[in-house]
């Protein structure tokens, strides 16, 4: 079972290349292929998707007798809470601004760290606001909603 | 003489006072993050990509540009007094530099790194001028199965360099590749493997991309082996190197400058593949080869005139072939498109403002870098106390803002989450995300090729091989495989990825 565990990268992104793989070659086949003189739109993704597919099924088998690398073990709580962030931002920025996007997701992302406090919070998004507003609205002349109306 | 003239024409464009501005901030922006470690220059272009939609051309390459280049010199500050290398490219540093800071040398070691990138800049922008021209004139009188076979070389090179496997930096290739396929057929119109989704008409968002996978998976990675820093910001006193310092740098900077030229030019070449080359030579020729690894001046110069000249001649291939040697280039040519400028040999014809404002605008941030390093080095030095979380959020904040601003669409939102969350699968898996940009990159250019050389042979595949430029190509891209899979260099290959 340990051989086995040692080659696990191997087997997911095996897999996961075999997988993708698969699913291109497949949805290129609803296109025209045409002729290897005068190639469709299909036939450029069928032969890499295929390739693809392929060499994810080797570095599967690789994986499966053990020789490969190990995962890495990265934190899964910072991920949640820094895509969580970002929706919430996605989410707040249409209807009603920055000036609630930027202190929502500054929340968010601070509160995943031991870092929080909310002096820090509030002043790193008025720091962030005031940042974005030179930057994007007075400098580039871009029109990001300060408050939507 | 036409060289002049063009000079001329360069010095113009890189003088105007808003490109003087943008390449300013682009080497203080290189400078900062080149201090910080786990926030590196790829990162950081990436974020910055959408503030360049609004920015003129040149202005934006300058800035970004500046930013690469900017990092070398920031990165080697830390290496020098805190044994922490800003960046991979300054790893090699950390051996002499730290040494002499800690018998109370930084000064002359600061100044060394300083003044040797600086020739090494100084030598790499006329070794781009000279070569840019004369080389996008081969280019243009390549036909399709040459331009085809020497992308094919270019993404075998980016495999041979990536850290990890191999087969999986490959598969990393194809899935770029297949991503750069998706959106509208240039050929027929037809919208190719949107899955339905109307917004993919026009292609996977770069921007999303490239801040997902470098940007947001970059920080990911470090988040979790966050380190506390002891800063210790001793006063750096006698800055000026003496006499015979100045001797002792002479010849191994010219070394290193020679050195990092030639292999900024390689596909898949670079600062980082430069330093570590450099110093390797250094220490095999050296006078004072006794000395290297305790201390030694020249263990500074050569590594940190290298890395410079590397990062500068990275751009030859760059812009006369449209062909990016790493994954930061990968993100210049991004800018570009976005930009609506069509990669290849073509730029220097077309759009000389902008090539050689670029190229002089180089030589000008150097000039800049020097003097904002050496005075203000305990300021910089001064940003490591500001804790990585806080740092993480403002890069969060100002990412979500940049690519909202660029878009203004939730779609596009939605593709930077899930381009993040593929960056960190991708971590887990132990798969480099660089391979990836360079096939999204190249990849339309690349079917385009292909699919010319087939009409052009009527459907005959041996083209590629009878072409005897394409032939010269899949040769040199073949051989790179052979070599490393060749068990001996694999094992070194591993050795050498290791230490970063």
């Amino acid at each position: 079972m340990i051989s086995k565990l040692n080659g696990r990268a191997d087997v997911e992104a095996g897999i996961l290349f075999t997988l993708f793989g698969i699913l291109t070659a497949g949805l290129s086949l609803q296109y025209r292929l045409g002729s290897i003189a005068t190639m469709g739109p299909g036939m450029f993704p069928l032969i890499l998707g295929t390739i693809l597919a392929i060499l994810g099924l080797v570095i599967l088998t690789k994986g499966l007798l053990a020789r490969g690398e190990k995962s890495k073990s990265l934190p899964l709580g910072p991920v949640i809470m820094i895509t969580a962030s970002l929706l919430v931002f996605a989410f707040l920025v249409l209807p009603v601004g920055l000036v609630a996007a930027i202190p929502a997701q500054v929340v968010i992302a601070l509160w995943a760290s031991e870092h929080f406090t909310w002096k820090r919070a509030a002043a790193l998004s008025a720091g962030l606001l005031v940042f974005c507003y030179v930057v994007f609205v007075h400098f580039l002349g871009i029109a990001v909603p300060m408050i939507a109306v | 003489m036409d060289f002049l003239s063009n000079l001329a024409l360069g010095f113009h464009v890189a003088l105007a006072v808003n490109n003087i501005f943008f390449c300013f901030v682009g080497v203080l922006a290189g400078t900062l993050v080149g201090v910080l470690p786990g926030v590196g220059p790829l990162a950081t272009i990436a974020i910055l990509l959408p503030v360049t939609f609004s920015m003129e051309p040149a202005s934006a390459l300058i800035m970004l540009a500046g930013i690469y280049y900017g990092a070398q010199y920031g990165g080697s500050t830390t290496a020098i007094l805190l044994n922490l290398p800003g960046e991979a490219s300054s790893a090699i540093t950390t051996l002499d530099g730290y040494q002499m800071a800690r018998n109370g040398r930084a000064g002359p070691a600061l100044a060394a790194a300083a003044l040797s990138s600086f020739f090494a800049g100084t030598i790499a922008t006329v070794i781009v001028a000279l070569f840019a021209a004369p080389l996008s004139k081969v280019a243009m009188a390549f036909r399709p199965p040459s331009y085809f076979s020497m992308m094919v070389l270019g993404l075998i090179a980016s495999v041979v360099l990536a850290r990890g496997s191999v087969l999986k930096a490959i598969a990393m290739v194809l899935l770029g590749l297949l991503m750069g396929t998706i959106g509208t057929d240039i050929y027929s119109g037809t919208a190719r493997l949107n899955m339905g989704m109307l917004e993919l008409a026009d292609g996977v968002d770069f921007v999303g991309l490239a801040i997902g996978l470098f940007g947001i998976a970059e920080i990911l990675k470090n988040l979790e082996g966050h380190q506390t820093r002891e800063v210790l910001t001793k006063k750096v006193t006698g800055l000026m190197p003496s006499l015979s310092d100045l001797k002792r740098i002479i010849a191994p900077t010219i070394r290193g400058t020679l050195i990092g030229s030639a292999l900024g030019i390689l596909p898949g070449g670079g600062a980082m593949l430069s330093s570590f080359a450099a110093y390797i030579v250094e220490k095999k020729v050296s006078k004072n080869r006794d000395e290297i690894g305790h201390g030694a001046i020249e263990g500074v110069a050569a590594p940190e005139s290298a890395n410079n000249a590397g990062s500068q001649t990275a751009f030859i291939p760059m812009l006369t072939l449209g062909l990016p040697s790493n994954a930061v280039m990968a993100l210049m040519i991004g800018a570009m498109i976005l930009q609506g400028i069509q990669p290849g040999p073509e730029i220097i014809v077309k759009q000389p403002d902008l090539f050689w404002g670029l190229i002089v605008s180089m030589w000008i941030g150097n000039l800049m870098l020097v003097l904002l390093n050496l005075p203000l080095v305990g300021l910089w030095v001064r940003f490591l106390t500001v804790p990585y979380p806080v740092l993480v959020v403002a890069v969060m904040a100002f990412s979500a803002v940049g690519i909202y601003s660029a878009s203004g669409t939730l779609f596009s939102m939605g593709e930077l989450g899930l381009f993040a969350l593929l960056g960190y699968v991708f971590m887990k898996l132990g798969c480099e995300p660089a391979p990836l940009t360079l096939g999204f990159i190249l990849g339309p250019m690349l079917e385009e090729q292909l699919r010319r050389s087939m009409l052009m042979s009527r459907g005959d595949p041996t083209v590629f091989l009878t072409e005897p430029i394409s032939l010269g190509f899949l040769v040199a891209a073949v051989l790179a495989l052979l070599i490393i899979c060749a068990p001996a260099i694999a094992r070194r290959r591993e050795e050498v990825f290791v230490e970063d």
